[in-house]
C-alpha cells in the first residue's frame, strides 16, 4: 500500500526543500536548521530534554531541536512510514526489542567507527550494547533500561496480616489470597492487578520454569512456548491471575499505574519509573508515596528469584539523516554522564552506564528494580521479533489462556507455530 | 484515461474562437464537448483513485518489506503473494467472517433505516423534526469521535452500559468484557456500524417516502389492502431503486469496515476480530509486509466488485432501460 506513504514522501520532500541552506556552515555558530528527534512517551523527563537541548544550542545557537513525544502503541507504523520518506527524524529513540529489525533494513547509520567518541561508551551495559548490534556493527547508542519488579502498597500488607514479602510463586499466591479475603467487600478489588495482555510481566513465569520463547539452531528459529517448562510457566500464572487479578482479561497494562492510584490494587508487575506515575500529582495520588514498596518478581523456587526482562531503549541516528553530525553530537549528550546521572535520579529509570548504576542503590524502591535487573533475559534477537511484537502473537496467546478461549496446550502450540513462521520469514 | 485526456486536449483546441467560424468544427466541438467536461473530474479521478490503484497492484506483485521500503526499491515476485494468501486458511476465515459481518450489518442497516423512515413519515411534526435533528447530528459526529464514544460506554472498568444492565438488574455486568467473546464483541460493532449508517438511509428514504404518489396509497386502501400491503407492493416497488443505491452503498461500506474496530479495540485487534480491511492493514503496517497487504487489498477490492456487480447491473439495466 504504497500510496499510503506517499503524502509522508511528499511532505518529506518539501520539507526537505525547505531546509536546504541547513548544516551549510562550517563552524558551529553557523549550522543552522531543525534537527527533528523522536523520543517515546515516558522516557526522559521534560527537565532532562530541556537541559540536553539547552547544552546543545550554547554550542549551535541557530540550530532548532524539534523533540517530538511518540507513543509505544504506534510507534512502528511511524517509524516506518518516517523511514519510506526521505527526511525521517534525525534521531530516533528505539525499544531494545526494535533495533535489530530497522539495523537490518538499513535504516539506521553505522556508528560502529565512532564508538570511541561516546562517552563512557567502554562502560556501557553489556545488554543494551548487544542490542545495538547487528552483524558485527554498532547501529545505535544506549540509552537506558528497565526492569520490572511487583510494586505493593504496605499498607494493605499490613491490614491483611502480611509481615513479609513473598518468597516464591506459591507464597504469592497465599498472600495474595489474604488480601482477597480482607478486602472481600469491594468489588473492585485487584490483590495483583495484571491485564491479560501484558507479556511482560507473564515471560518471567515462563523463564523461571526453564522455558523460553524460541530457540535457534543452524539459522532455524523455533517457537518453544509451547515446551512443557513453558505451559507449566503460563499454567501457574494462570492460576495467580484467576484467583488474585480482576483486570481486563483482554487488556493492556499502559493504564496500570492510574488504576492503582485509584486505590483498589495491592500489587502491580511494573518497571522502576512507573513509581513517579502512580506518585504523580495530576495522573496519581502523591498520598501514596510512603506506603509503596518493591520486592522483585519471586521464583517457584523458594528464596530465589524468576528471570525478567530487561527492557529498554537506545538512541540511532538514521541513516538518510542529512545532519549526520549534529545528531550525532546530541545523542552524545543525552547518553553522557552528565544527564544519564539525571536519567537515573530524576527519571529514576536504569543508567546505560555501569559506572553509574550506584546512584540508586540507597533508595529502597528503585535499587530492587535495578538488583532485578541483574537476573534478566531478552527476547530471540532476530530483525523479525519486531513484526511477533506487532503481529500481537504473545498478547492474543496470553488473552486466550487467561480467557479460558483456549486450553494451556492449544494456545501455546497455535502461538509457537506463529512465532516459528514469523521468525524464518523473509525479511 | 489517456483517450479522455487526449479528447480534452482535442476539444480545447477546437473551441478556440477561429473554429467558430466553420461548421464542420461545430460539429466535431459538439461531439466531443461531453468529453472536454468531463476531463476535470476524470483528471482528479485519475490522480486520486486509479495511480494509488495502479501502485496497489503493482506492489502486490512485488516482495516489499522494509528494507525495499527504506530502499524504494521491491523485488518482484510474480503471483507469489497471492498464492500465500489464498492457501492461507487464515485468510478464508476472514473472508467468511467479513462476508458474514457486512451480511448482518446491510441488513439490519435497511431494515432499521426503512423502518425509521416509516416513522418519520406519520410523526407529528415536532417530532419529526427532532428525530431528523437527532440523526443530523448522528451523521455530523465525526467516526473516530463518536467510536471513542461507544467505546467508553463499553469500557470494562468505567462503562455506562455495565453499570446500566447491572442497576436495572438485568444481570452483574461489574466487570463484564463485551470483547471477550467475539460474537459479543462484534455485536457492539454493529451496534456503532448500524447506529452511524442509519443517518443517511433514513433520510434518503424518507426522501424518497415523500415522492410516493398519495393517490396510489389512497386507491389502494379503497381496494382493500392493508398497510403491509400497501407497503410491499405499493411502495416498495416504488422505492426500489433508491433501496438498491442504499443496499450497495452500505455493502461496501459495510465490507471494508475499518475505524470502529481498529478504534474500539485500542489499535490492536485480535485475531477474531480480524476483517478484510484490518487484515491487509496488520499485514502492512504490523508485520510490514507491504506486498502480502497489498495482494490483500486487492482481493478485498476485487470481491467487494464481485458483491456489488449485481446491484451495478440491475442500477445499469435500469437507467437505460429509462433513457430508451
Amino acid at each position: 500500500m504504497r500510496f499510503k506513504t506517499l503524502p509522508v514522501a511528499l511532505f518529506g520532500a518539501l520539507l526537505a526543500v525547505a531546509g536546504c541552506s541547513s548544516s551549510a556552515g562550517n563552524t558551529p555558530a553557523q549550522e543552522s536548521g531543525t534537527l527533528t528527534v523522536w523520543l517515546m512517551n515516558g522516557s526522559a523527563p521534560q527537565s532532562v530534554v530541556d537541559g540536553v537541548n539547552a547544552d546543545f544550542n550554547a554550542k549551535h545557537p541557530n540550530v532548532k531541536v524539534d523533540v517530538q513525544i511518540q507513543q509505544w502503541s504506534d510507534v512502528t507504523t511511524k517509524l516506518d512510514t518516517a523511514y519510506a520518506g526521505s527526511t525521517p527524524p534525525d534521531v530516533v529513540e528505539l525499544g531494545n526489542t526494535l533495533v535489530a529489525k530497522y539495523a537490518a533494513a538499513g535504516a539506521l547509520e553505522d556508528i560502529s567507527g565512532k564508538k570511541g567518541s561516546f562517552e563512557g561508551s567502554a562502560s556501557w551495559l553489556q545488554s543494551l550494547t548487544e542490542s545495538c548490534t547487528f552483524g558485527g556493527k554498532l547501529y545505535c547508542v544506549p540509552y537506558y533500561a528497565g526492569s520490572r519488579a511487583v510494586i505493593y502498597r504496605k499498607d494493605m500488607f499490613t491490614a491483611a496480616g502480611i509481615t513479609n514479602t513473598p518468597a516464591s510463586t506459591d507464597e504469592l499466591l497465599t498472600d495474595g489470597q489474604k488480601l482477597m479475603t480482607a478486602n472481600a467487600s469491594d468489588s473492585n478489588f485487584s490483590a495483583l492487578y495484571f491485564p491479560g495482555k501484558y507479556w511482560y510481566a507473564a515471560a518471567p513465569f515462563v523463564w523461571d520454569f526453564g522455558g523460553d520463547i524460541a530457540t535457534q539452531s543452524g539459522g532455524q528459529w523455533k517457537g518453544s512456548l509451547d515446551s512443557s517448562q513453558a505451559q507449566q510457566g503460563l499454567t501457574s500464572l494462570k492460576g495467580i491471575v484467576d484467583k488474585l487479578s480482576r483486570a481486563d482479561k483482554t487488556g493492556d497494562e499502559l493504564k496500570q499505574d492510574q488504576a492503582f492510584a485509584q486505590g483498589h490494587i495491592a500489587m502491580i508487575v511494573a518497571n522502576g519509573w512507573e513509581v513517579g506515575v502512580i506518585t504523580d500529582p495530576k495522573a496519581g495520588d502523591p498520598s501514596l508515596k510512603d506506603k509503596l514498596g518493591v520486592f522483585p518478581i519471586p521464583s517457584h523456587t523458594a528464596g530465589k528469584t524468576a528471570p525478567v526482562f530487561l527492557g529498554g531503549s537506545d538512541l540511532g541516528i538514521s541513516a538518510k539523516s542529512k545532519m549526520q553530525g549534529l545528531a550525532q553530537e546530541w545523542v552524545k549528550l543525552l547518553a553522557g554522564v552528565k544527564f544519564q546521572t539525571q536519567m537515573a535520579t530524576v527519571g529514576q529509570v536504569i543508567p546505560n552506564n555501569t559506572t553509574l548504576l550506584d546512584l540508586n542503590a540507597n533508595n529502597p524502591l528503585l535499587g530492587t528494580f535495578a538488583a532485578a535487573a541483574k537476573n534478566s533475559r531478552f527476547v530471540p534477537n532476530s530483525p523479525n521479533w519486531a513484526n511477533v511484537e506487532s503481529a500481537n502473537v504473545l498478547q492474543d496467546m496470553l488473552v486466550s489462556i487467561f480467557t479460558g478461549k483456549q486450553t494451556i496446550p492449544a494456545a501455546t502450540s497455535a502461538a509457537s507455530s506463529q512465532i516459528s513462521t514469523i521468525l524464518n520469514a523473509k525479511s | 484515461m489517456n483517450d479522455a485526456s487526449a479528447a480534452a486536449a482535442a476539444g480545447h483546441g477546437r473551441l478556440a474562437l477561429p473554429t467558430l467560424f466553420r461548421p464542420w468544427a461545430w460539429r466535431l466541438s459538439a461531439g466531443a464537448a461531453p468529453y472536454v467536461l468531463l476531463a476535470p473530474a476524470m483528471l482528479v479521478l485519475a490522480g486520486v483513485l486509479l495511480y494509488p490503484l495502479a501502485s496497489l497492484l503493482a506492489l502486490s506483485f512485488q516482495h516489499y518489506g522494509l528494507r525495499q521500503l527504506i530502499a524504494h526499491s521491491g523485488e518482484w515476485v510474480g503471483l507469489d503473494n497471492y498464492t500465500t494468501v489464498l492457501r492461507d486458511g487464515f485468510f478464508w476465515k476472514v473472508v467468511l467472517r467479513s462476508t458474514a459481518f457486512a451480511a448482518v450489518n446491510v441488513a439490519l442497516t435497511m431494515v432499521v433505516g426503512t423502518l425509521m423512515a416509516l416513522l418519520l413519515e406519520r410523526v407529528h411534526r415536532p417530532v419529526r423534526v427532532l428525530l431528523t435533528a437527532g440523526l443530523v447530528l448522528v451523521w455530523a459526529t465525526p467516526v473516530v469521535v463518536a467510536v471513542d464514544l461507544w467505546q467508553w460506554m463499553f469500557d470494562f472498568e468505567f462503562g455506562v452500559m455495565n453499570w446500566l444492565l447491572t442497576h436495572l438488574g438485568i444481570g452483574n455486568y461489574i466487570h463484564h468484557n463485551w470483547f471477550a467473546n467475539p460474537l459479543e464483541g462484534f455485536a457492539v460493532i454493529t451496534v456503532v456500524v448500524v447506529w452511524g449508517a442509519l443517518p443517511f438511509v433514513v433520510i434518503t428514504l424518507s426522501a424518497g417516502l415523500s415522492q410516493v404518489p398519495r393517490d396510489l396509497i389512497e386507491a389502494a386502501e379503497v381496494d382493500g389492502a392493508n398497510p403491509l400491503h400497501v407497503f410491499w407492493f405499493v411502495v416498495a416497488p416504488i422505492l426500489r431503486p433508491v433501496f438498491v443505491i442504499l443496499a450497495t452503498l452500505s455493502t461496501i461500506w459495510d465490507f471494508k469496515v475499518f475505524d470502529q474496530v481498529w478504534i474500539m479495540l485500542n489499535q490492536r485487534p485480535a485475531a477474531d476480530y480480524f476483517l478484510l480491511g484490518i487484515y491487509s492493514f496488520s499485514e502492512s503496517f504490523r508485520v510490514t509486509q507491504y506486498g502480502l497487504g497489498a495482494a490483500l487489498a486487492v482481493i478485498l477490492v476485487l470481491l467487494l466488485a464481485i458483491a456489488t456487480s449485481g446491484y451495478v447491473r440491475h442500477y445499469l439495466g435500469r437507467l437505460e432501460g429509462e433513457g430508451a
